[in-house]
C-alpha cells in the first residue's frame, strides 16, 4: 500500500539490519572520535558504542513508529498491529515484536544464555581457586571474576521481571498487553548490544575492579572497565523504561473487579520491584556516568588530589545497589509465594500482610545502603542508625517465611518440581537471611567484611531467592508458555543435583570467611587448600545440573507432551486461557470477584471466563 | 500515557538528585568554595536573565496547553512558538556564559560539578526544545485537537520539570 | 491427627532442637585467634548471634520437615482447608521478630561503642598503603618499617592513609579492619591482650597485587618493643617507587 510505504521512514527492519546498523554506527562514532576529534581510546570506544547502539536500534526498527509520529505522518495502524507478530512464526523472536509474550520469552532465553556464560566464568574461577598458587594469572582471574559478577547481576536483575514478568503480568491482571508495547520491545532490544559489550571486555584489556567498580581503582587504565560501565548504564536505562511500563500497566490496566488487594502476589512483588527500579537506577547511572566523565573528560568527582571524594562514589553506588538486591530478590519471592498455594492446595496465608511486607521492604531498602560501607572510613555517626535499619528490614523479609509456612502447614502438598524449588528456596533464603544479620551487626561485620563469608551470604540470598525463584517459575509456567509439559524426572534430577551441589559449594565458604580468607583473591594460604578443592568440585556439579535443565527445556519445548490449559488447577487468570495463550490473551476481558487463592472453598472461581477452548497449539 | 510521563520524570528527579547530592557532599567537605585560589564564582547577571527566561517560558508553555485543550490551532502555534524562542535564547545565553566563565571542565572538582550539573540540565533543555519542535510541527499539520493533545500535555510536564531543576540549580550553584 | 496435635508435636521438636543447638553454641569460640580487647568483644557478638539464629533456623527447618512428612497429598484432586490467615499468629510472629531484632541491635550498638572506646591513645602508628605494600611509621621514634609492632596492654591508634587506590588494613587476630582511602586519614584503635606474631592483609580489591598484599603484626611487651624500635634504622626502608 502506498500509504504504508510512505508512513514508514525506515525500510523493513530485522536483526540483520540491526547488526548492520550497529556496525555502521560503530564505524561512524569511532571514526568521528578518532579523526574528527583526535580523541583517546576511551572516548573512541564511548562514541563508537553510543552510535552503534543507536544504529542497532534503528536497524531493528525500534524507532519506526515514533519517527513516523514525530514527522507528523499518520502511523499505519495495520502495520502497528502486525508488529505483534503472528502465532507460530519463529522469526518474531528475532524482530522488534511488540507482543509482551514474545518479549517475555526473549528476555527469559537471553537471561539463561547469559547465565550459562557467567556460570562458565565461575567455573574458570573455581579452576584457579581449586589449589593454592596461581594456575592462570592474576590478571585473568580478576577479569573473569569481575565479568562473572557483572553478568550474574544482570541476570538476577532482569530474568524474572523481564522474562516471567513481561509474559505473565498482563495475563495475570486481565489485560491484552502491557501499557506501552513498543517501549517494552525497545527495553529488550537495548540489551543484546550491552551484553556483547560486557562479554567482550576481555578483548579490550579486561577490568579488575569487580562489579562494584570503586574508584580510584576503576579510574585507572583498562578499556575493559569502560566497556563494563557503559554496558551497565545501558541495562539501567532499559530497566527504567521497563519499570514505567510495569507500573502504568498495573495501575491503569487491571480487569474490572481486580482491586489492588485482589492482584496475585507475584504482580505485587513485581510492582514494588518496578518502583524500586524506577527510583534507584538513575542514581547509579549517574555515579557510573560521573566515573566515565572522570575517565574521559578530565572531571574530578572522585579524584582526591583535585578535590573529589572517593567515598562519595560508594554512597551513590550503594544507594542504588542495595535496593538493587531487592530488585533481584523480590521477583523471586513473589514467584515462590505465587506457587506455594497451588501445590499446597491452600490459600496464600496472610496475603494482606505479605503485600505489606513487599511494600515495606521496598521503602526500607532505601535506608540501609551504608551497611556495605561499615569499614569504608565513612562518617562514624552513620554506623548505628544504619545497623538499626538493616536489622529492622529483616522483620518484613521474615514475613515471606510466615506466608509460605502458613500456606504449607496443614496443606495437601504435591511435590511437583516447582514445589521442590519452593522448599529449596525456603532453606537457602533462610540461610542467606540469618547470615545477613551477622553482616548487619557492626562488631561481627568488622571481621566478616570483604571475606568469603560475604560471598556465601549473597550467593545464598541471590541464588536462593532469585535463581531458585527463577527455576521454580520457569518450571511452573513452562506449560503455559510453551503449551507442552517438561519432563518431571529430569526436573527432579536437576533440582536435587543443583541443590545439593549449591549447598556443598557455599556452606564451607562461611567457615572460610571466619577463618580469614579474603574475597576477590586468586590465591590463598595453603591451609585453605582442601576446602577450596572441595568447593570447586561441588561447583562443577552445579554446572552439570544446569546442563540437565537446559536439555530438559529444549527437548520438552520441541517434543514434550501437549499441556492442558490449566495442568496445575491454579486460579490466577493466565491459567484460564489456552496454553500458550492467544495473541490477544483473552477473547473477552474477565471479571474478577476475589483473590486467586480460594483453594478449599467450594465452587471457587475467582475470575470467570467460561471454559478455555482446547486449542491446537503453536510454538 | 501521562502517568508514564510522570513516572519518567520521577526517575529524572533521582538523576538530578544524585548530582545535587554529589555537589553538596563535595562542597560540604571543602573549607572554601571555590576550593582553588584564582577561580571565581560566576556572576549573577546572565544566570539571572536565564531564570527569567525559563520561568516565563513555563508560563507560555502552560498557555499553549490551555490552547490545546480548547483546540485552537493558531493559539497553540503562537504559544508553542514563543516558548521555543524563549528556550532557544536560554541555550544561547548559557553557551555565552560558559565561554566567558574563565574556567573549564578540568578546573578540579569546582569545574566538574559546575559543568556537569549545568551540562545535564542544558541537555534536558535541548531535548525539551526538540520535543516542542515536533509537537509544534504536528500542530501546524492540524494533528493537535481538543481530544488529541496528550503530547502537548506531556511536553508541558517535562518542560515544567526542567524549569524547576533550573530554579534549584540557580539557587545552589549561583546563590548559595 | 487434629491440627492442635500437629502444632504441639512440631513445637516440641522445635524446642528440643533449639535447646540442643543453643547449648552447643554457647561455649564456642568463633573467631579463631583472639589477641585483643576488640576481638574478644566481637567474639561475644558472634556467639550471641549464632545462638539467636538457632531457634530461627529450627523454626523453619522443623516447619518444612514436618510438613513434608505429614502433609503430603494422597489425593491429587483434594484441596486443603480454606485458611487465609490467623491474625493472632501473625501478630505474635511480627511482635517477636521486632523484639528479637531490637534486642540484637541494642547488643550490637553497645558492643560497637565499647569497641570504639575512648578517643585517646598513647601509642600511634601511621600506616600508608600503596599498590601493593604496607608501610608503617612510628612517629614517636621516627622509625619506618614494613612490619607492624605494637605493645601489649596499651591502647594503640592506627592512622591509615593510601597513596593510590582504596586498600583496607585487616588484622584478624586484633579484630580490626578499616579502609585506607586516598584523600583522607582514617583511624582505628586497638588494645592488644596477647603477645605473638599474627598476619595482616589488605581487604579491599586494589588491583593485581591484592592477593599478595600482606604483612606481619608483632605484639610484644614494652621492653621488647623498645628494643626492636631502637634497632631499626632511622628512616627505614623507603616505599617502592
Amino acid at each position: 500500500m502506498i500509504a504504508a510505504r510512505r508512513a514508514s521512514l525506515v525500510p523493513a527492519p530485522g536483526l540483520l539490519r540491526a547488526i548492520g546498523g550497529a556496525v555502521i554506527g560503530l564505524a561512524l562514532g569511532a571514526g568521528l572520535a578518532a579523526f574528527g576529534l583526535q580523541a583517546e581510546l576511551g572516548q573512541i570506544l564511548a562514541l563508537g558504542y553510543i552510535f552503534a547502539l543507536l544504529g542497532f536500534l534503528l536497524g531493528i526498527g525500534a524507532f519506526r513508529f515514533w519517527l513516523t509520529w514525530a514527522a507528523g505522518r499518520e502511523v499505519d495502524v495495520a502495520e502497528e498491529h502486525a508488529a505483534h507478530g503472528r502465532a507460530g512464526d519463529w522469526r518474531r523472536y528475532f524482530r522488534f515484536t511488540t507482543d509482551h509474550k514474545v518479549i517475555g520469552v526473549q528476555y527469559l532465553v537471553s537471561a539463561f544464555v547469559l547465565f550459562f556464560i557467567a556460570g562458565t566464568a565461575a567455573m574458570l574461577m573455581r579452576f584457579e581457586l581449586a589449589q593454592p598458587g596461581i594456575a592462570t594469572s592474576k590478571d585473568i582471574y580478576n577479569t573473569v571474576m569481575s565479568t562473572h559478577g557483572a553478568m550474574m547481576i544482570t541476570v538476577a536483575l532482569v530474568s524474572i521481571i523481564g522474562g516471567l514478568g513481561n509474559y505473565l503480568v498482563p495475563l495475570m491482571v486481565g489485560a491484552r498487553d502491557m501499557a506501552f508495547p513498543k517501549a517494552n520491545a525497545l527495553s529488550y532490544w537495548m540489551l543484546p548490544l550491552a551484553i556483547v559489550l560486557v562479554a567482550s571486555n576481555p578483548l579490550l584489556g579486561g577490568f579488575d575492579s569487580g562489579w562494584t567498580a570503586y574508584p580510584p581503582l576503576s579510574q585507572q587504565a583498562n578499556l575493559g572497565q569502560q566497556a563494563y560501565l557503559m554496558a551497565f548504564v545501558t541495562v539501567g536505562v532499559s530497566s527504567i523504561l521497563s519499570a514505567i511500563n510495569f507500573l502504568v500497566t498495573v495501575f491503569r490496566m487491571r480487569a474490572p473487579g481486580m482491586s489492588l488487594m485482589r492482584m496475585p502476589i507475584f504482580v505485587w512483588a513485581l510492582t514494588v520491584t518496578a518502583a524500586l527500579a524506577l527510583i534507584a537506577t538513575s542514581v547509579v547511572a549517574m555515579a557510573f556516568t560521573m566515573l566515565l566523565f572522570d575517565r574521559l573528560l578530565g572531571t574530578s568527582f572522585f579524584r582526591a588530589s583535585r578535590g573529589g571524594d572517593v567515598i562519595l562514589f560508594q554512597h551513590l553506588f550503594w544507594f542504588y545497589s542495595h535496593p538493587a538486591v531487592y530488585i533481584m530478590a523480590l521477583p523471586g519471592l513473589g514467584a515462590i509465594l505465587e506457587i506455594v498455594p497451588v501445590f499446597a492446595r491452600k490459600p496464600l496465608f496472610a496475603y494482606p500482610l505479605a503485600v505489606l511486607m513487599f511494600v515495606s521492604i521496598g521503602v526500607m531498602s532505601f535506608m540501609v545502603w551504608a551497611h556495605h560501607m561499615f569499614v569504608s572510613g565513612m562518617a562514624e555517626f552513620f554506623h548505628i542508625p544504619i545497623m538499626l535499619t538493616t536489622e529492622l528490614i529483616s522483620v518484613p523479609t521474615g514475613i515471606v517465611f510466615l506466608a509460605a509456612l502458613g500456606t504449607i502447614w496443614m496443606g495437601r502438598i504435591q511435590f511437583k518440581v516447582p514445589m521442590l524449588w519452593v522448599f529449596g528456596f525456603l532453606w537457602a533464603f533462610l540461610i542467606g537471611g540469618i547470615t545477613g544479620v551477622f553482616l548487619a551487626d557492626v562488631p561481627t561485620d568488622i571481621t566478616l567484611s570483604d571475606t568469603y563469608f560475604v560471598v556465601a551470604h549473597f550467593h545464598y540470598t541471590i541464588v536462593g531467592g532469585t535463581i531458585f525463584g527463577l527455576f521454580a517459575g520457569t518450571y511452573y509456567w513452562f506449560p503455559k508458555i510453551t503449551g507442552r509439559m517438561y519432563d518431571e524426572t529430569l526436573g527432579r534430577l536437576h533440582f536435587w543435583w543443583f541443590t545439593i551441589a549449591f549447598n556443598a559449594t557455599f556452606i564451607p565458604m562461611f567457615w572460610l570467611g571466619i577463618e580469614g580468607m579474603r574475597r576477590r583473591v586468586a590465591d590463598y594460604p595453603a591451609g585453605f587448600g582442601l576446602v577450596n578443592l572441595f568447593i570447586s568440585f561441588a561447583a562443577l556439579n552445579i554446572a552439570l545440573s544446569v546442563v540437565v535443565f537446559a536439555f530438559n527445556m529444549v527437548r520438552s519445548w520441541r517434543r514434550g507432551p501437549l499441556a492442558a490449559p490449566n495442568p496445575w488447577r491454579a486460579q490466577t487468570l493466565e491459567w484460564q486461557v489456552a496454553s500458550p495463550p492467544p495473541i490477544e490473551n483473552f477473547d473477552q476481558i474477565p471479571i474478577v470477584t476475589d483473590t486467586p487463592y480460594q483453594y478449599g472453598s467450594p465452587g471457587a472461581a475467582p475470575g470467570s471466563l467460561g471454559a478455555a477452548p482446547a486449542r491446537r497449539l503453536r510454538p | 500515557m501521562l502517568l508514564g510521563v510522570k513516572l519518567g520524570i520521577l526517575s529524572e528527579v533521582m538523576l538530578f538528585g544524585a548530582l545535587f547530592a554529589a555537589y553538596f557532599v563535595i562542597r560540604g567537605e571543602s573549607s572554601e568554595w571555590p576550593p582553588v585560589a584564582g577561580l571565581e564564582r560566576p556572576e549573577l547577571l546572565l544566570p539571572g536573565l536565564n531564570t527569567a527566561l525559563l520561568v516565563s517560558s513555563s508560563a507560555t508553555m502552560q498557555m499553549a496547553v490551555r490552547a490545546a485543550r480548547g483546540g485552537d490551532r493558531s493559539r497553540i502555534l503562537r504559544w508553542l512558538g514563543v516558548t521555543l524562542i524563549l528556550g532557544g535564547i536560554f541555550i544561547l545565553v548559557q553557551g555565552y556564559e560558559f565561554a566567558t566563565n574563565g574556567f573549564g571542565l578540568d578546573a578540579g572538582v569546582f569545574g566538574s560539578t559546575f559543568y556537569i550539573l549545568t551540562g545535564f540540565h542544558g541537555a534536558h533543555v535541548l531535548a525539551g526544545l526538540g520535543l516542542m519542535a515536533i509537537v509544534t510541527n504536528r500542530a501546524r499539520l492540524g494533528l493537535v485537537s481538543a481530544e488529541h493533545h496528550t503530547a502537548v500535555e506531556a511536553t508541558s510536564y517535562y518542560w515544567h520539570f526542567v524549569d524547576a531543576v533550573w530554579l534549584f540549580l540557580f539557587s545552589t550553584l549561583y546563590l548559595l | 491427627m487434629s491440627p492442635r496435635r500437629h502444632l504441639l508435636t512440631a513445637a516440641a521438636a522445635w524446642v528440643v532442637l533449639s535447646v540442643i543447638g543453643v547449648v552447643l553454641v554457647a561455649g564456642m569460640q568463633i573467631i579463631p585467634v583472639i589477641a585483643s580487647r576488640e576481638a574478644e568483644i566481637e567474639n561475644g557478638a558472634f556467639v550471641l548471634l549464632t545462638a539467636a539464629s538457632v531457634p530461627v533456623l529450627m523454626l523453619v527447618v522443623v516447619g518444612l520437615a514436618y510438613s513434608a512428612l505429614r502433609f503430603r497429598s494422597t489425593d491429587e484432586l483434594a484441596d486443603g482447608p480454606p485458611v487465609h490467615g490467623h491474625t493472632g499468629f501473625q501478630a505474635v510472629w511480627v511482635g517477636i521478630s521486632v523484639v528479637l531484632v531490637l534486642g540484637l541491635f541494642a547488643y550490637g550498638a553497645i558492643g560497637l561503642v565499647e569497641i570504639r572506646g575512648a578517643q585517646a591513645a598513647d601509642f600511634q602508628v601511621n600506616i600508608s598503603a600503596e599498590q601493593w605494600a604496607w608501610h608503617f611509621e612510628y612517629p614517636a621514634s621516627g622509625v619506618k618499617s614494613k612490619e607492624l609492632h605494637i605493645p601489649v596492654g596499651r591502647r594503640v591508634q592506627l592512622n591509615l592513609m593510601s597513596m593510590d587506590v582504596i586498600h583496607s588494613f585487616w588484622v584478624p587476630a586484633l579484630g580490626v579492619k578499616q579502609d585506607a582511602v586516598p584523600g583522607r586519614t582514617t583511624r582505628i584503635h586497638t588494645t592488644a591482650t596477647e603477645t605473638g606474631t599474627y598476619p595482616g592483609m589488605c581487604a579491599e580489591l586494589c588491583g593485581l597485587g591484592h592477593t599478595g598484599m600482606t604483612t606481619t603484626v608483632v605484639i610484644s611487651n614494652q621492653a621488647d618493643l623498645d628494643a626492636w624500635l631502637s634497632q631499626q634504622p632511622r628512616g627505614g626502608p623507603a616505599p617502592s617507587p
